[in-house]
């Protein structure tokens, strides 16, 4: 062995020993990927945001705050931010109860349970945009399967409409929303479920407690980071989120459902302003993130648990 | 798995049926089931083909819509593929969902590369900065064939900075579908000729047989189309000829009543539900007595319903108090980007397709109407007697006269990018839609329109692309 080729093998040796070395070789794909993906695409939202960009003339002109002035007189601007803040709400209310039921369920010992935890995460596994078109024909106006059924059922005279009405087109589109969200808040809470020590449940037992109390003073308590980080993470994608409005009513009828991504959509991208949907676009940062620092905080909470 | 479905089958036959399934969806009028199936009683028509000015070479790709008559898109593959083979250019086709195609132009154009020549089926007058003047194609169209027809002019030229920024061969008319037999009970067998008897005849119908009036009032194309003709019937319009905002006018205000009150006596909330697909599955479902759309929804009822398809007809643009118009239901575009280094090949082909528009009107089984008259002079006998096998073999023969009662998306002026965005944010549905439903009075969803009419006018005219 030649003495060039020993001194490299120790070199190797010697990097792949180095922990920091190895961490960032490890960490790089991500960072890439979460720079170029999200770090550039965001620098450009805000360049945008300031600019007189459209879809058909890239060339960039700097306007200062006219696309924010634009967008404070729009209505439809203040109607979507309203309908942002109840479709997110409204979703991630059903996703928390919902995922703490689906996660009790998951964590139970019954015949058949892979089969149920399969069709739990089968919601969330479908690209959103097919589960929507499906809900869209669900809803249907004319040959809803929801309306058939509830007719059968003696339920219904005539059909619903449901994407016809201010009402029923925003609790449609809250419920799709927490359909697909449940079982991502299910699984992160089911994690929570299994973590707690059986001891502290078996005591409780021991004591006399019934199934509600220790729902309410044992798992409950104990699971509530989690259950803190499951909600953040539904609010956080519901608050982006575009699809399930803009597939089911594209922010119909009369905006009653337009949320902020889907108006940011529909002014710059259909309507070929980018500088004023950019600026839509990113009235949603800071909300999100104040949102993210939550999360974080509730993240640490639960490691220091 | 040894026998079966494998995992790998089953998960991407089921990927390919979504697939399907969701560009059936989000495609914009129903497309035409028939296809290859259906037997044309004569032949198409002879093409011509014209020695190119330059010599050509390299390539060319196309980027267009799946037309709503896949025979079409068989059709012009092929024509393309031939043209290519005999000038020395390598033609390549894309088709992708209508609805996909601005949203692929404008990511092409930001980052400068793409197709060489793409299609749309609506304006695409905001990409004027970006795209090459088509001025001299145009002219070289009208040298050739004749005069232009005005709205396909004012959907492709810009009066203010006097560029084609687009080509237009082509287009479609929007008449109203009816089903003969429910209008034949209310004593209007040959259909509403006037938006009163739409209003009288329809709500009899609803009374009497519980089927609505199929006009949309939901953020969708249909719709935007609809509530474009009612404005210009009863003599309102979102611009003048000088591209000047004229939206808040007694003539808006009436054309938006009229429309709350068919609404109320005519039809369900279902509309305000509805994607372009609906009002075609609603008249083929025999949910609708009237709805305006083009010829496709029919040319499906032909395949999948005959008895149906047999029971609609068509009437032209309702007559309101001011005039009888209705908008185009398609209007071809065509751009070529700054980016596209085969500019030459590009402008050839479509001087070869305009010339054989004959074929594309035949092979969308009259679908497609030409933007240059003289092209197919055996139009107006296709539509006294159907190749396609209408029964009657005439039932098309009114869209002889479709020019004199059709016009542009942005009538009396042109098709500019504030009439775009108008359009594309569907700010014109919202005002008949809110002052059907009563959230406001007929008066204030103008006001309230024109405002935000005005605003998006103000923003495209500092970019010097719309004039007023």
């Amino acid at each position: 062995m030649s003495a060039a080729e020993s001194s490299g093998r120790a070199r190797k040796v010697r990097l792949s020993d180095r922990e920091g070395f190895l961490a960032w070789a490890m960490l790089l794909p991500s960072v890439v990927y979460i720079v170029a993906l999200v770090g550039v695409p965001f620098l450009l939202a805000i360049a945008f945001a300031f600019s007189d960009v459209t879809t058909g003339d890239p060339s960039y002109h700097f306007v200062g705050l006219r696309n924010f002035r634009a967008i404070f007189h729009d209505g439809v601007f203040w109607q979507a931010l309203g309908n942002t803040l109840l479709f997110t709400a409204a979703s991630m209310a059903l996703i928390v109860v919902f995922g703490k039921i689906l996660a009790n369920i998951l964590v139970a010992d019954f015949q058949g349970k892979w089969f149920v935890r399969f069709l739990v995460l089968l919601p969330w596994t479908t690209p959103v945009a097919l589960s929507s078109i499906s809900w869209l024909w669900f809803l249907d106006s004319i040959y809803s399967p929801v309306d058939w059924t509830l007719r059968r059922l003696g339920l219904l005279h005539g059909n619903v409409i449901w994407l016809g009405h201010s009402g029923t087109a925003m609790l449609s589109v809250v419920f799709v929303q927490a359909w697909r969200l449940t079982p991502l808040a299910a699984v992160i809470v089911m994690a929570g479920l299994v973590a707690i020590p059986r001891d502290l449940d078996e005591a409780a037992r021991v004591d006399g407690a019934g199934y509600w109390r220790r729902m309410f003073e044992v798992t409950i308590p104990l699971t509530l980071p989690v259950i803190a980080v499951a909600a953040l993470f539904g609010a956080i994608m519901t608050f982006t989120d575009m699809t399930v409005p803009y597939v089911l009513t594209r922010g119909g009828p009369t905006h009653a459902t337009d949320v902020l991504a889907s108006w940011a959509y529909f002014r710059g991208i259909e309507g070929g302003d980018v500088g004023q949907g950019a600026a839509i676009a990113l009235f949603l940062f800071p909300i999100l993130l104040a949102a993210a620092i939550a999360v974080l905080r509730a993240v640490r909470r639960l490691g220091l648990r | 798995m040894a026998d079966g479905i494998s995992r790998r089958g089953f998960l991407g036959t089921a990927a390919v049926a979504g697939g399907l399934a969701a560009a059936g969806a989000a495609s914009g009028c129903a497309s035409d089931t028939s296809g290859p199936k259906a037997k044309p009683s004569g032949q198409g028509p002879a093409e011509v083909f014209t020695t190119p000015t330059r010599k050509l070479k390299g390539s060319l790709t196309i980027l267009m819509w799946s037309h709503f008559v896949p025979r079409h898109d068989t059709w012009f593959d092929k024509f393309a593929a031939d043209w290519g083979k005999r000038v020395g250019v390598s033609v390549r086709v894309d088709h992708i969902n209508t609805v996909d195609v601005p949203r692929r132009a404008a990511s092409e154009i930001q980052s400068g590369h793409g197709h060489d020549l793409i299609q749309h089926i609506a304006p695409l007058s905001q990409y004027e900065p970006s795209v090459l003047d088509m001025a001299d194609v145009a002219q070289e169209a009208t040298r050739r064939w004749g005069q232009q027809l005005e709205l396909c002019r004012k959907s492709s030229y810009n009066p203010n900075t006097r560029k084609f920024y687009a080509y237009c061969p082509g287009w479609a008319p929007d008449p109203g579908d009816y089903r003969k037999s429910m209008w034949q009970k209310v004593g209007l067998p040959n259909g509403p000729g006037s938006y009163d008897d739409l209003l009288r005849g329809a709500a009899e119908i609803k009374r009497t047989t519980g089927i609505p009036c199929g006009i949309g009032l939901s953020p969708e194309t249909d719709t935007n189309m609809a509530m474009r003709a009612l404005m210009w019937s009863f003599g309102a319009s979102e611009q003048d000829a000088d591209e000047r905002v004229v939206i808040n006018s007694d003539a808006a205000v009436a054309a938006v009543d009229f429309m709350a009150r068919l609404w109320k006596q005519a039809e369900t909330s279902e509309v305000f539900s509805w994607t372009p697909a609906s009002n075609n599955q609603a008249l083929i479902a025999g949910r609708s007595s009237y709805i305006l759309n083009s010829i496709s929804a029919w040319r499906t009822a032909q395949a999948t319903n005959a008895a149906i398809g047999d029971d609609i007809f068509f009437v032209p643009a309702l007559r309101g108090p001011k005039a009888a118009l209705a908008a185009q239901h398609v209007i071809q575009q065509w751009i070529i980007p700054k980016y596209s280094p085969n500019a030459d090949a590009a402008k050839e082909f479509l001087l070869h397709y305009t010339a054989n528009f004959a074929s594309a009107s035949y092979y969308s089984k009259l679908y497609d109407f030409p933007g240059w008259p003289s092209l197919v002079p055996q139009l107006d006998g296709w539509l006294d007697k159907d190749p396609w096998g209408a029964r009657p073999a005439n039932k098309l023969a009114l869209l002889k006269t479709a020019v004199s009662w059709s016009a542009n998306i942005g009538y009396p002026g042109p098709s500019n990018p504030a009439v775009g965005e108008i359009f594309n944010t569907n700010v014109l549905p919202t005002m008949f839609a809110r002052a059907a439903r009563g959230q406001v009075t007929a008066k204030q969803a103008v006001a309230e329109a024109s405002g935000q009419v005005n605003a998006v006018f103000a923003n495209w005219r500092a970019r010097k692309l719309v004039g007023g």
